[in-house]
């Protein structure tokens, strides 16, 4: 099978405070998704600062990162619900392209 | 320019429900009742500082958030806070102060502190308006209190969980469907929205954040005020809201219960709004001419006239003979200082004294105490963090050559524990974490007769307790009940009311028995030996315990033990979820005594000694009697030590059941209180903390803290990369912060942010308390936890971190921890450090500047 064989869809990726995780969860599950990758305790610079990820005992304060791969249709609420808590919270996503062999995972 | 194209249904739904939780940060999470955690009322505004979050709280949720004038003077008056630090609070929040011209030759700096002690106190705050109050105002209607009665009662009906005779039958769908299908049978909602409800209520959108986008429209709320008006309508029931946020954000997932999150609240809120201000316009054949009257109500400040006039009184200057330069130059400096400065500028002299004080204790700590000497002690006891611990290992300390420490309650495993017979698991560690592992509580071996009757009598009682509730709440079993046991029933109560019993009821003898920490092949839940050998040695380095060891090493845990309490796990142990933390220290001991673990420990240059033995203990904070847990897994040959310890124990938990006594009105012995089903206030809990000091106990050795500070230990030295250190920042100094912030709240504003008066409180389900017959949930602590008559107990101050480790380490540790730069640099936690026992204190300021601290000595 070669890559343009693949079926096309959207990439999201959200890093998020622990503590806004559920609203992320939240969001997803309202718009559709039917699974998601979460990396708990996630490092990394950003214009807060920066955030430490190997903390032992609070699992609320690290940073998390949310993947998903959702059709092209359902990709613009999730956008949508995410500009809005990022006009209050702080977090940032990222959209791509991606290809998937099996799509009906992911409707 | 191209016209942006309307959000489709989906995006502005998404969008909606992304808004409806940016909103919920004005209101903190609330736990059940039975798991009562403290919280910082305004840690949803963490990110701002403290003063910008008062600010916000006063403005939206019309929230006083410092200590009252009143107070404040009086603390002044006793000699609590000198002048001088009055003075240096002052000039520190009012830049360029001595640069500023007198007023009549009055220097500026005496008139502002004429006017922090003498002036009048401005009318407190209002709050953010919704739609349907602002309407209210208008019509002189009563919409706003219609829908949060309204609301509260569904709420309450929605959560029960089964402990109502007589449930509704709840929608899968959740919250807001429910009340679609079955709000047309309520009167109440019929009384709000006129005729046709039925109609009007089919006509609704199924979707929770669908009928939010409707109602808004309805009510003439455009885009840009939706934010205000969703932080409006949640903080008129803050306790719901509140409770509906741990529900979504912080409870364990629960996928047997139809849903309730924000969103739900605020779709039934804002569509029995629309409702009822639809009908009450149409009532009053009042035309939309978009919304009435302002969203926020102006706080006035107290008149400037008034202060001026107090404040040259006090100079004894004479007002009405000031030149018209003088008095605007004066009011322009008073101007200078409203209502939330002057609070602001009293809270920092005061904890200025209090941080003075402790510096200065500090540094005066007996030097012949911290010299405990070199050997193995005669045991080791590690308690919790928790300010009530420090009485304890003080009075331990004092009669013999004991070792205390201090650490985590939970010594660092995280269990879901299930105890014998327990219907269901308890998460038993800080929410801050999820529990790692299941623990079950079994018979110990041979017991396993002794448990199976045990637990059938137990049965029998809670079956005779639920044959009682249900009997009272069924449609006429009351009357057949009050016949049968009425005589009986009432003077059993009015016994209970003034005879305390002389000892704790219990259920007959309880079984031997035993925690299992360890995973096995059987299939016995519990830790791998891996994650023992992890998070034991974490403890060890975190505490600074790698040796000597004694050969008695106590994990002394807490709880109380208290009756007819609804607040009673609010006296429990935080670090444990708000439960007593007993299976913690069990399951603690029990990975300690590994020898698989002690082998590897050994390897990461921990040697315990093979004649050490670690043994778990409770403290029950009502009496301050110690119990020692699993007595029969102790050796033969550290029994005769162990009674000696327990003998000492006993003895330092009656001397501070003595002097915590003391400081509770009305004395009388302090277990009894704990048994007295009609007491209101069966201890102080964490009253008074101030507080956490992070470092070896050679700091505090010998010192009287007064049950005020969290002590947690820490060896600078035995933690070369800050692990340990970043971890206690991290953790216990965010739960002790959230303690801490909890009772102050509690205690500034009792009505919005504490839980009222205790005597009208009634439980609803298993989520809460109301005051009288419904409404709010209430929030934070009884009035009777933190004060005594209109005297406070607990003194408001914010949380004082005290840390001994290089300087240049906490820099760092703050340097790459969000949570860290939120709470040093926006002033909800002051903190001062010293590298090591002799050299001097240095504060560091919110911007992360150090500045050497002069000792009250050297001040004078």
């Amino acid at each position: 099978m070669s890559v343009t064989e693949l079926t096309p869809m959207q990439k999201l990726e959200v890093v998020v405070g622990g503590e806004d995780v559920p609203v992320v969860r939240d969001l997803f599950a309202q718009a559709g998704v039917t699974g998601w990758t979460s990396v708990e305790n996630v490092s990394g610079l950003g214009h807060d600062g920066f955030h430490q990820g190997r903390l032992l005992f609070n699992e609320r304060a690290a940073l998390a990162l949310l993947i998903t791969v959702v059709p092209e249709e359902r990709i613009g609420a999730l956008v949508a619900g995410l500009r809005a808590l990022f006009d209050e919270r702080p977090g940032v996503m990222f959209v791509s392209e991606t290809r998937v062999s099996r799509p009906e995972y992911f409707r | 320019m191209t016209a942006i194209a309307p959000p489709q249904p989906l995006e502005l739904r998404a969008t909606i429900r992304a808004e409806v939780a940016a909103a919920s940060r004005v209101v903190a999470p609330l736990w059940p009742i039975g798991t009562f955690i403290a919280v910082n009322p305004l840690g949803g505004l963490q990110a701002s500082s403290f003063e910008e979050a008062v600010r916000t709280a006063r403005r939206d949720l019309g929230a006083r958030g410092y200590p009252s004038l009143r107070e404040a003077r009086a603390g002044h008056a006793s000699g609590a806070v000198t002048d001088a630090q009055l003075a240096d609070a002052l000039a520190e929040a009012v830049d360029g102060l001595d640069d500023l011209p007198p007023v009549a030759g009055v220097p500026a700096a005496r008139l502002l502190l004429a006017d922090l002690l003498h002036a009048p106190p401005a009318p407190g705050p209002e709050r953010l308006q919704t739609v349907a109050a602002r309407w209210d105002a208008v019509l002189g209607t009563t919409i706003a209190g219609q829908v949060d009665e309204l609301v509260a009662a569904w709420c309450a009906a929605f959560t029960d969980e089964g402990v109502a005779g007589w449930g509704i039958p709840r929608d899968p769908g959740g919250l807001y469907a429910t009340f679609r299908v079955l709000a047309g049978d309520d009167s109440r909602v019929g009384r709000l929205a006129g005729p046709g409800v039925r109609d009007k209520l089919r006509a609704l959108p199924d979707d929770p954040a669908a009928a939010i986008v409707a109602a808004l429209e309805r009510l003439g709320v455009g885009a840009a005020q939706r934010g205000d008006e969703l932080r409006a309508q949640l903080l008129r029931q803050p306790g719901w809201a509140g409770y509906l946020r741990w529900r979504s954000d912080w409870a364990p997932a629960d996928s047997t219960s139809p849903p309730a999150d924000l969103t739900d609240l605020l779709a039934v809120r804002l569509t029995c709004e629309a409702l009822g201000v639809r009908a009450a316009r149409d009532r009053a054949a009042v035309a939309a001419t978009g919304l009435p009257g302002s969203r926020r109500v102006a706080s006035a400040g107290a008149d400037p006239n008034a202060r001026l006039a107090a404040a040259c009184d006090t100079l004894g200057i004479d007002g009405d003979a000031l030149t018209a330069d003088d008095r605007a130059r004066a009011l322009a400096l008073l101007a200078r200082l409203g209502e939330d400065d002057r609070g602001a500028i009293w809270l920092a002299a005061r904890e200025r004294a209090y941080r003075d004080d402790l510096l200065a204790a500090l540094d005066r700590a007996p030097v012949a105490a911290r010299a405990r000497g070199e050997g193995r002690p005669a045991a080791q006891l590690v308690c919790c963090i928790d300010v009530r611990s420090e009485g304890l290992r003080r009075r331990l300390e004092a009669l013999g050559d004991y070792e205390t420490l201090g650490f985590a309650g939970f010594f660092a495993v995280a269990i879901r524990f299930r105890g014998l017979g327990a219907a269901a698991p308890a998460a038993l560690c800080p929410v801050l974490l999820r529990p790692a592992v299941d623990i079950e509580e079994r018979p110990a071996a041979g017991g396993e007769a002794a448990a199976a009757e045990a637990l059938d009598r137990r049965s029998g009682e809670l079956a005779f307790a639920e044959a009682f509730h249900h009997a009272k709440s069924g449609l006429a079993s009351p009357f057949a009940l009050a016949e049968a046991g009425g005589l009986l029933a009432g003077p059993l109560a009015v016994l209970r009311t003034f005879v305390t019993p002389s000892r704790s009821r219990r259920p007959g003898a309880w079984p031997a028995t035993t925690v299992t920490a360890t995973a096995d092949e059987e299939g016995d839940p519990g830790f791998t030996t891996a994650e023992q050998v992890r998070f034991a040695h974490a403890a060890l380095t975190m505490m600074g315990l790698t040796g000597p060891f004694a050969r008695l090493v106590v994990l002394c845990a807490h709880g109380s033990h208290t009756r007819n309490n609804p607040y009673a796990a609010a006296l429990d142990c935080g670090a444990c979820g708000g439960q007593r933390g007993g299976p913690n220290a069990r399951v603690a001991a029990a990975i300690l005594n590994r020898e698989p673990v002690r082998a590897a420990l050994a390897g990461r240059g921990t040697v315990i000694p093979d004649d050490t033995w670690f043994v778990a203990a409770e403290h029950d904070t009502t009496s301050d009697a110690v119990t020692m847990l699993d007595r029969e897994l102790v050796p033969a040959g550290h029994r005769e030590e162990l009674s000696r310890l327990e003998a000492d124990l006993a003895r330092a938990g009656l001397a501070l059941a003595r002097e915590r006594a003391a400081r509770l009105p009305g004395g009388g012995p302090a277990a009894a209180r704990g048994r007295d089903w009609a007491q209101v206030r069966p201890e102080w809990g964490l009253a008074g903390n101030a507080a956490f000091i992070a470092g070896p106990r050679s700091m505090t050795r010998g010192l009287d803290l007064g049950c005020r500070t969290f002590l947690h230990s820490y060896r600078a030295e035995a933690d070369p990369d800050g692990s340990a250190l970043e971890t206690i920042l991290t953790a216990p100094l965010v739960v002790a912060q959230w303690i801490n912030a909890q009772y102050y709240f509690s205690s500034v504003d009792p009505e919005l942010f504490g839980a009222g008066d205790k005597t009208l409180h009634n439980v609803t389900g298993t989520v809460g308390v109301v005051q009288g017959g419904g409404g709010d949930l209430r929030v934070g602590l009884p009035w009777q936890s933190v004060a005594v008559g209109d005297r406070l107990q607990h003194e408001p101050l914010r949380l004082l971190a005290v840390v001994q480790a290089p300087l240049a380490r906490i820099d760092e540790i703050v340097a790459r921890n969000q949570v860290l730069r939120e709470l040093f640099g926006g002033g909800w936690v002051s903190l001062a450090a010293r590298e090591h026992d002799t050299s001097p204190w240095f504060r560091r300021d919110r911007d992360g500047r150090w500045s050497h601290h002069r000792s009250k000595e050297a001040a004078a």
